[in-house]
This record gives C-alpha cells, sequence and structure tokens, in this order.
C-alpha cells in the first residue's frame, strides 16, 4: 500500500509509449498543455514581431506581405491551436474526471484521438507556416480568400481537422458529466468549473461542425470554382460572414466560458467563502452559450447585410452582458467580507475582472451599429478583443495553471516571482493594449504594417509594453517549469490553497494514476466554507 | 436508461405505408402551382416524413428522451441559422431601396414621358443619345 501511495500518474507507467497511447486523462491534459504552450510560444513571438514592425512607421522591418503572413498566423494560431484547446483540452481533461470523482472521462479512447487529430490539424498550420504562410487574416473572408495564391487550403484543412478534436472532447465532456459523477453529486453541487465546461462543450458540439462546413465550401469554390460565394458564379460574399460568424461568435464563448469557470474556482477559494450566487452562476453560463448563437451579425456591420439584420443583430447583442454582469458581480460579491489572500492564483483572478470588465464595456461601444461603423476595422476592435480574449482568457487560464499546478504537477513554484510575473503581464498587457483604444479613436486601422506618423507615438509605446508583457509571460511559464526539479516535491496531501472540491481533498498531488485510491464519497458542496473548514496543509 | 424497445412489425408496415402515400402526395402536389407556397408544402411533406423516420425508424419516440432533445436542438440551430440569414438576405431592400423596390421601366406611367438617355437628357425616336440600355424607356 506505501509503494501503492507513490505510485503518481507522471512516474507510472514509465516510457515514452506509455505516453504516447496513454488512455489517462491527466496524461492527455498534459499533452495538451504542452501542445497548447508551444503554439502560444510561436503566437506570442508573431505578435512581438509584429509589435516590432509597428514600433515606428515605417516598413523598417518586414514588407508589406510579410507583415500580412504574420498577422494572420497570429490570429489563426492563436486561436485555433492555444485559446480553443488549451483550457477545454488541458485543464479541462486534466481535472474534470478528479472533480466528478470519476477514474476518467468517459470515452478515454475517443479522447486519446481527439488529441491526435488536433495533432493532425496542426500539423496542416505548420506545413502552412513553413511553405510560405498564409495572408488573408484568420477570418478568411471571400472574395479574397478565394483568389489569393497564398496556402488558404493547407490552413483551411488544418482548421477543418482541429474542429473535429474539438466537437469530439466535447462530446466526451457532455457524456462524462452526465455519466460519470460519484453518488450524491447532484448537478447542484458540481464545481462551477463543470459547468462551464458543460456549457463550453455543448458549443463546441453544436457550432463547430458550421466552420467545417464553412472551410470546406471555402475549399469547394476554391479547387473546383462551385460559386457559394463569388456572386459572378452565383453565390454571395457575405454569406460566407454568415457561415464564419455563426461559428466563430459562438466560438468566442468556448474560448472564454472555460475561464469563467476557472475564476468561479478561484475567487471562492483564494477567499475562504462560499460562492455567492451558484446557481444565477450556473445558469448564466447556460444563457451565455444560447444568446451567443443569435448575435453573429454583430461582426458584420459594415458587411452590406440588411439594416433591419444590423437592427436586431445590435439589439440581442445587449442580452449578452446581462449574464455576464450577473457574473462579475456574484464574483465581485464572493470576495466581500471574504478573507483574500493575494496568492499568484487570485492575482490573476482580479486582473482578470479588472481587465475583462474593459473589455466586455468597450463591447457595449462596438455592439451600437452607428458607432461599430466609425470603429470597425480600427484598432478600438483589436484592443476590445484582446482585453477580452488575453485579459479574459489567458489571464484566467494563467491564474488556473498557477491554481492547479500543486496538484498536476506536485511541486510549488516560486509564489514571489509568480506575483510580480501577475503585475508584469498585468501593466504590460495594459501598456499594449490600452493605447490601442486610443490609436482606434483616432483613426487608426488594423492589418497594416505601416502608418502615418501621427500615431506613432501611441504605437511606440504599445510595441514598448508588449516587450515587457512577453517577457512577464515567459518567466512566469519558467517559473513553474522550473519548480519542477527533484528537490522541489510536495508532500502527497498537499492542499494549499485549502480548496474543498475533490480533485484536492480525495487525491494526492500529483494524483493517482486511477485517480482515486478508494471511491470518493462526497462529504461536503464545493464552496461550504461557511459549514466546514479545510486548513491549507503545504509541506514540502 | 429506458429497456431496448422492440417495435412491431406492423409499426413499421403501416410507417413505410404512410411514407409512400405522402411521396405520391409531393407528387401530386407538384402538378399544382401555388406559387411561393410551393417551396413550403414540399418542404412540409418532406419535414413530416422526416419526422416519422426519426421518431419510429430510429426509434426516438421511445428512447431516452435525451437523445430526442439534442436531435430537436440540432434542428433548432439549423433554424436559427438559416431564418437568421434570410433576415439579411431577405430585407437587403433596406440598404438598397432599388433591389427591394425595382423600377418596372416596362410600366405605363413611362410611355407618357418624353424619352431621355440615363443622363435624363431627351433624345429623338430614333435616339441619336440612345446607346444599350436604352430601350428600357419604351
Amino acid at each position: 500500500m506505501a509503494e501503492n501511495q507513490k505510485q503518481n500518474y507522471l512516474t507510472h507507467p514509465k516510457g515514452i509509449m506509455s505516453w504516447l497511447l496513454t488512455l489517462d486523462h491527466k496524461r492527455i491534459g498534459l499533452m495538451y498543455l504542452l501542445g497548447g504552450i508551444i503554439f502560444f510560444f510561436l503566437g506570442g513571438l508573431l505578435a512581438l514581431g509584429m509589435r516590432l514592425e509597428l514600433a515606428a512607421p515605417g516598413n523598417d522591418f518586414m514588407s508589406n506581405e510579410t507583415y500580412n503572413n504574420v498577422y494572420t498566423l497570429h490570429g489563426a494560431i492563436m486561436i485555433f491551436l492555444f485559446i480553443i484547446p488549451a483550457i477545454p483540452g488541458a485543464l479541462g481533461n486534466m481535472l474534470l474526471p478528479l472533480m466528478l470523482g470519476a477514474k476518467d472521462v468517459a470515452f478515454p479512447r475517443l479522447n486519446l484521438a481527439s488529441f491526435y487529430i488536433y495533432t493532425l490539424g496542426a500539423l496542416f498550420v505548420v506545413y502552412t507556416i513553413i511553405s510560405g504562410g498564409v495572408d488573408t487574416g484568420w477570418t478568411f473572408y471571400t472574395p479574397y480568400s478565394t483568389t489569393s495564391t497564398s496556402n488558404v487550403i493547407p490552413m483551411t484543412m488544418g482548421i477543418f481537422i482541429i474542429g473535429f478534436s474539438s466537437i469530439l472532447t466535447g462530446l466526451n465532456f457532455i457524456a462524462t458529466i452526465h455519466k460519470m459523477r460519484i453518488p450524491g453529486l447532484t448537478w447542484y453541487k458540481l464545481p462551477l468549473f463543470v459547468w462551464a465546461l458543460y456549457g463550453t462543450s455543448l458549443v463546441q458540439i453544436t457550432a463547430t461542425p458550421v466552420i467545417a462546413i464553412t472551410m470546406v465550401l471555402l475549399i469547394l469554390e476554391r479547387l473546383l470554382g462551385i460559386g457559394i460565394f463569388d456572386p459572378a458564379l452565383g453565390g454571395d460574399p457575405v454569406l460566407y460572414q454568415h457561415f464564419f460568424w455563426f461559428y466563430s461568435h459562438p466560438a468566442v464563448y468556448i474560448m472564454i466560458l472555460p475561464a469563467f469557470g476557472i475564476i468561479s474556482e478561484i475567487i471562492p477559494v483564494h477567499s475562504r467563502k462560499k460562492i455567492w450566487g451558484y446557481k444565477f452562476i450556473a445558469f448564466s453560463t447556460l444563457s451565455i452559450a444560447f444568446i451567443g448563437f443569435l448575435v453573429w451579425g454583430h461582426h458584420m456591420f459594415t458587411s452590406g447585410q440588411s439594416v433591419f439584420s444590423q437592427i436586431v443583430f445590435s439589439f440581442i447583442t445587449y442580452f449578452v452582458g446581462i449574464p455576464t454582469g450577473v457574473k462579475i458581480f456574484s464574483w465581485i460579491l464572493t470576495m466581500y467580507k471574504g478573507q483574500v489572500s493575494f496568492t499568484p492564483p487570485m492575482l490573476y483572478a482580479l486582473s482578470f475582472l479588472f481587465l475583462f470588465t474593459i473589455g466586455g464595456l468597450t463591447g457595449i461601444f462596438l455592439g451600437a451599429v452607428a458607432l461599430d461603423i466609425h470603429l470597425h476595422d480600427t484598432y478600438f476592435v483589436v484592443a476590445h478583443f484582446h482585453y477580452v480574449m488575453q485579459g479574459g482568457t489567458i489571464i484566467a487560464f494563467l491564474g488556473g495553471l498557477h491554481h492547479w499546478w500543486p496538484k498536476t504537477m506536485g511541486t510549488m513554484y516560486n509564489q514571489t516571482v509568480a506575483s510580480i510575473c501577475c503585475l508584469g503581464v498585468f501593466l504590460g498587457f495594459n501598456g499594449t493594449f490600452f493605447p490601442q483604444f486610443l490609436l482606434g479613436l483616432r483613426g487608426m486601422p488594423r492589418r497594416y504594417a505601416t502608418y502615418d506618423p501621427q500615431y506613432a507615438e501611441l504605437h511606440n509605446y504599445s510595441s514598448f509594453w508588449s516587450g515587457i508583457l512577453g517577457l512577464s509571460i515567459f518567466i512566469a511559464i519558467m517559473n513553474l517549469l522550473w519548480s519542477l526539479r527533484k528537490s522541489n516535491k510536495l508532500d502527497p496531501g498537499t492542499n494549499p490553497w485549502g480548496a474543498m472540491t475533490l480533485e484536492w481533498t480525495h487525491t494526492s498531488s500529483p494524483p493517482h494514476p486511477h485517480n482515486f485510491e478508494k471511491d470518493p464519497v462526497l462529504e461536503h458542496g464545493p464552496y461550504d466554507y461557511d459549514k466546514v473548514v479545510v486548513e491549507p496543509t503545504f509541506k514540502k | 436508461m429506458s429497456e431496448h424497445h422492440i417495435t412491431p412489425l406492423k409499426t413499421y408496415l403501416v410507417i413505410a405505408g404512410a411514407l409512400f402515400c405522402l411521396t405520391a402526395v409531393t407528387v401530386w402536389v407538384s402538378y399544382f402551382d401555388f406559387g411561393s407556397f410551393n417551396i413550403i408544402i414540399a418542404m412540409g411533406v418532406a419535414t413530416f416524413k422526416a419526422t416519422l423516420v426519426a421518431l419510429f425508424f430510429m426509434h426516438l419516440l421511445w428512447d431516452d428522451k435525451k437523445n430526442l432533445t439534442m436531435f430537436i436542438m440540432s434542428l433548432m440551430f439549423l433554424g436559427i441559422f438559416i431564418t437568421v440569414t434570410l433576415l439579411d438576405t431577405g430585407f437587403r431592400g433596406g440598404v438598397n431601396p432599388e433591389v427591394e423596390y425595382p423600377i418596372n421601366k416596362r410600366a405605363a406611367f413611362y410611355d407618357s414621358l418624353p424619352l431621355t438617355d440615363t443622363h435624363g437628357n431627351p433624345v429623338d425616336e430614333h435616339g441619336i443619345d440612345s446607346h444599350e440600355g436604352d430601350e428600357d424607356h419604351h
């Protein structure tokens, strides 16, 4: 038994094949994490390249063509290879069965298959990069994408393939949440991260097939000249945008809902207080997932779609604010009169609240048709979605990584360094993207390598801070990796934040290969800080 | 979870009969012209047939209701996509009134007016100024 307790999923079984062919959700989660981080790094380098080019007005560093490739690849890699798969694929895979008290996901082989499908899609993207890139922008808008001579087909094939990975993960999670909960773990006792994954999975299953269809139609038009989007052949270019955004707007919620889930875990644990408005948060997740399907046209206010559609889409867009506001206020009320400790995960969660709220509020500007026509395709939009996607999702992802790192890896990183990095990310992020709101308001269009010298000061400022941002994220990740050295192992019973969910209270850190040594019994709800005392334990 | 349902052969035959009858109905109504309702009637009959297949041949009627919910939801999302996209294409005239209310250049009203070219300049009967497209004025 003592020998059994020493076993954990990282060291048992051994050998490279035991990793490549593993059916263990925790190992698959780690492989997703590795893949995600590699592409995050690549996408980040491309972003820094762009900022370097934009530091001064002229073509100082790259040609216009190269710049077109760089921003397209930055967007496509960050969205399709990092943000969409990272949280469900890495943290979701790692934590979902542990949170449910299950031995694994419902379909472990399907889980491994979905990882390899992701890898296959990623190879197509890598091929695109090596063979000269693609210059259409990550949205692949027609008519340019059907006429561009760059590698549109391998890139869109890659996205087509990765979509299936997303669908299969969603399917697996839904089956797991329905079928694999331990007795007594009813829907309202689930950790809110599970609710978030459930909402995300629903969107993945229902929306992702549409991007697959869109990519196929685009390829058919390019290869066979079938008129779907080309008016000369009887098609409609705006139809492409309908297809694309019918997936890609819900995809925004595939990206942000798991981040909401992470924040819903971090805030009560690090405030040592029961979450405020559990059911409100749970159902706001589902309503965001649903409303997210009805607002795609707000990306198309200048596309020439009918005024009637614009009014309808603009009106419905404002409904998204209601469930999102419910979440933000619930988190703030959870912290109110709690014992807030400023640990690295909590600092990330607080940054999230601040940055995501700015992202959300500037969305109100863009949701209004009249204002959007002025701001469309300017840096205001760039700043808005980076506040939501990076200030929201990536900050939450980093927070989640720091929160569950001791659980998944069994080591504790240097918390001072992690906190300083979090501050660096926060300052670097605001320094990079806040000036872009001003640039956008002053008329700086997005997707240009050069610009009028009047914008130089703000661009220069943005570029400088992007370096701080990149460096902070790099050191934060290095800090995590540095913690993996052998002398740093934690006691397997460690629960450094005093969390109450099953993955902290019933498994060792890192977990046993079969998750639980004996069947877990549910003793309390996930956030019952008002009823039970779970002391933080932290020893080497 | 509901146990496996065994459907009597008779039910299958009745449903198959209904499907054949409905196919005949589709063919029969195609001989009448209902104008813009042609497509609605044809799709209505087809939808009804598909519903029969899903409920009886695919056992959704007796299956776990979650499966039925999923099936209906997928149709609902398809419905949302198609209807809302049609809200765009059907109402583009809001942006381009000439698309929504095209000028009928063969209307009797135009016969009472002097002939003009596309810029409104008068032209004579044989059209000194006239060029292609002007025949619309007659």
